[in-house]
């Protein structure tokens, strides 16, 4: 099972439903731990938002460096995180081509018209998205956990590419929102600082 | 192909690279540039074709006569960023070719000509020089200048210096950079050659213009120009200026704004203020609001009005407090940051790497996601009508047009670009 404390810490504030679809659970499970986590203090619930508390995140520290200890994958985790650098700027670079455009050197808003460039996005999007699969599948060799994002990933592309723009770069299950808290994940994992 | 960097150099863009170009042509105004050759874009294509690398390309190398070289990719298209930089190479020089014309097929450089049309088979050209060291001592340094401040476009340079450091420091946004008219202050002959080589420049370009610059003690280095650079607002105002110098005539002013850039010039923008910081715009828009400097009290603050949430960077614990906020500033990070993309996907203004803001919560700021600005309070916006640069022009384009009837901006400079 996914651990509904890691995967919090990895998303910041966030509703039930965000952290269920994170986690791969139905609601009623990930609130149930979730209610667990809070009457350990480890988690709490603010504006309809549940977040770690400072006791969760030293928590979660602590399980998470002990799991890769225990699984002895710190190295595959060091290289998969290498690879997962060199496709972070091109994922960046291809959300803001998303975003934005450049007419005649000024940058504008994407309004989606020109459907010939959107397919391009989308096509090296594929091309990334195919890239970032080797990766992800290392790192679900050395720590089942992060199998996950393989799921969440190709669900945001499948969905943007069945027609909701916003699911690339744009809403907050994004493909960009799920890479962004992979992101945070592996900086967590291994213990280091955004630098 | 190797050729020495010389103003005898004649060859276009396209044969040995935008880079190169603009060193030649640095040579032949006599402005200081170090001694250097080019590897032009037919090797870089016969490399990409079968990997075979120039010949002579050691023997240019020891014919420059020093212990180090800076080695740097330079296609006949600007593809900003995308390529590898060697610096400060000792010994043979062809790894550090092999590895920068390698480096035109990175998976991020393909995809940066998939989505701006650049052919894949282009090829990308090399230039090798002397290396000089903005980081030897306090009188040394590295910075860019602009010959007029590429956002407001008034006539005075404008630009970002680092004392003690390389220009790659001052692009990446890694270190805290100084205003460069410090250097007036600090080294005032190597700012009178810096400005008077802006005026040769501006001269020759008949456009505003920008470099790359290095300082050794007591010594100018030029390292690269390019022309334009302006933000669209600024453009309107130097063309309608230059054509005021005589630098360029009427018509020609007209013809360099496009439709295009007249809208963008035409969106509200802030007036300028005691300005707190510049970064770079990341996502269009101006915001107004108080300081925050955690996502926890953006969102609790904004219970009680428009909050500005500034962090050093972004990450998805902070997510909420973007949603909370009316606008974000970031002192790291660049155009395509994880903070900007999120900025953009909720439609925040946003001012990413404005490195020495720091701010105490609660103060008001306004910022202007366009211009990269940040300043104190609430200045208010610019009226999008009220500017005389742009009436100027536009009356400008109706006496070449022979029309004077009510239109749109767009329409009257498109009428005048019909004319020719």
């Amino acid at each position: 099972m996914s651990d509904v404390l890691h995967v919090l810490r990895c998303m910041g504030f966030a509703e039930l439903s965000r952290i269920a679809d994170a986690v791969g659970l139905t609601e009623g499970e990930t609130e149930s731990g979730l209610i667990d986590l809070a009457v350990d203090g480890l988690v709490t619930r603010e504006m309809g938002a549940w977040g770690l508390t400072a006791a969760g995140r030293a928590e979660d520290l602590r399980r998470t460096s002990a799991e890769l200890r225990a699984a002895g994958a710190a190295g595959a985790v060091e290289s998969a995180y290498g690879r997962f650098l060199v496709l972070n700027p091109e994922l960046l670079d291809l959300c803001s081509a998303w975003q934005l455009r450049s007419v005649d050197g000024v940058a504008v808003a994407n309004d989606h018209r020109d459907t010939a460039y959107d397919g391009r996005v989308l096509e090296l999007f594929g091309d990334l998205d195919r890239r970032a699969e080797v990766v992800c599948a290392e790192l679900a060799k050395a720590l089942p956990r992060f199998g996950r994002y393989r799921e969440r990933l190709a669900s945001a592309l499948g969905r943007a590419r069945g027609g909701a723009l916003e699911e690339l770069a744009d809403s907050m299950t994004s493909y960009h929102v799920v890479w962004f808290q992979l992101h945070e994940d592996l900086l967590v994992t291994l213990g280091r600082p955004r630098t | 192909m190797i050729r020495a960097l010389g103003p005898a150099v004649d060859a276009p863009a396209d044969t040995i690279g935008g880079k190169a170009a603009g060193l030649v042509t640095l040579m032949r105004l006599g402005l200081p540039v170090p001694a250097g050759f080019v590897v032009d874009v037919a090797a870089g294509r016969a490399f990409l074709r079968d990997g075979q690398m120039p010949s002579g390309l050691e023997a240019a190398r020891d014919a420059l006569g020093v212990d180090a070289v800076s080695v740097r990719s330079g296609a006949a298209v600007s593809m900003p960023g995308m390529m590898a930089t060697v610096l400060d190479v000792r010994g043979p020089v062809t790894p550090a070719v092999r590895e920068i014309f390698g480096s035109w097929n990175t998976a991020r450089a393909r995809a940066y000509r998939t989505l701006h049309g650049i052919p894949h088979d282009l090829g990308t050209a090399v230039v090798v020089q002397a290396m000089v060291y903005g980081d030897r001592d306090s009188h040394s340094g590295s910075g860019v200048a602009f010959s007029r401040d590429p956002t407001t476009g008034a006539r005075e340079p404008y630009g970002d210096l680092l004392f003690g450091g390389r220009g790659d420091d001052v692009v990446s946004g890694r270190a805290v950079t100084l205003p460069l008219p410090v250097l007036a202050d600090r080294e005032p002959a190597v700012w009178a050659e810096l400005t008077e080589a802006l005026s040769v420049l501006e001269k020759h370009f008949r456009d505003a213009c920008h470099v790359e610059f290095t300082v050794e003690p007591g010594r100018l280095w030029l390292l690269q120009v390019r022309p334009g650079g302006l933000t669209a607002r600024s453009a309107v105002r130097v063309a309608v200026d230059l054509a005021g110098e005589g630098l360029i005539d009427r018509r020609e002013a007209v013809r360099r704004i496009s439709p295009q850039r007249l809208r963008a010039a035409a969106v509200p923008r802030l007036l300028a203020g005691d300005l707190l910081a510049r970064g770079r715009g990341a996502s269009p828009g101006v915001a107004t609001g108080r300081v925050a400097v955690t996502a926890d009290r953006a969102v609790r603050m904004a219970a009680d009005g428009p909050v500005i949430l500034v962090r050093p960077e972004t990450s998805p614990l902070d997510l909420h407090g973007l949603a909370a906020a009316t606008g974000i500033v970031t002192n790291r990070g660049g155009l395509a940051s994880h903070a900007a993309v999120v900025a953009r996907s909720l439609g925040r203004p946003a001012v990413v790497g404005a490195t020495d803001l720091l701010l105490p919560e609660g103060t008001v700021i306004s910022i202007d996601g366009t211009s990269g600005a940040v300043v104190r309070g609430n200045p208010g916006l610019t009226p999008a009508v009220a500017d005389t640069h742009l009436h100027r022009l536009l009356s400008w384009a109706d006496d070449i047009s022979g029309d004077r009837s009510p239109r749109s901006g767009e329409e009257r400079l498109a009428a005048a670009h019909a004319k020719g």
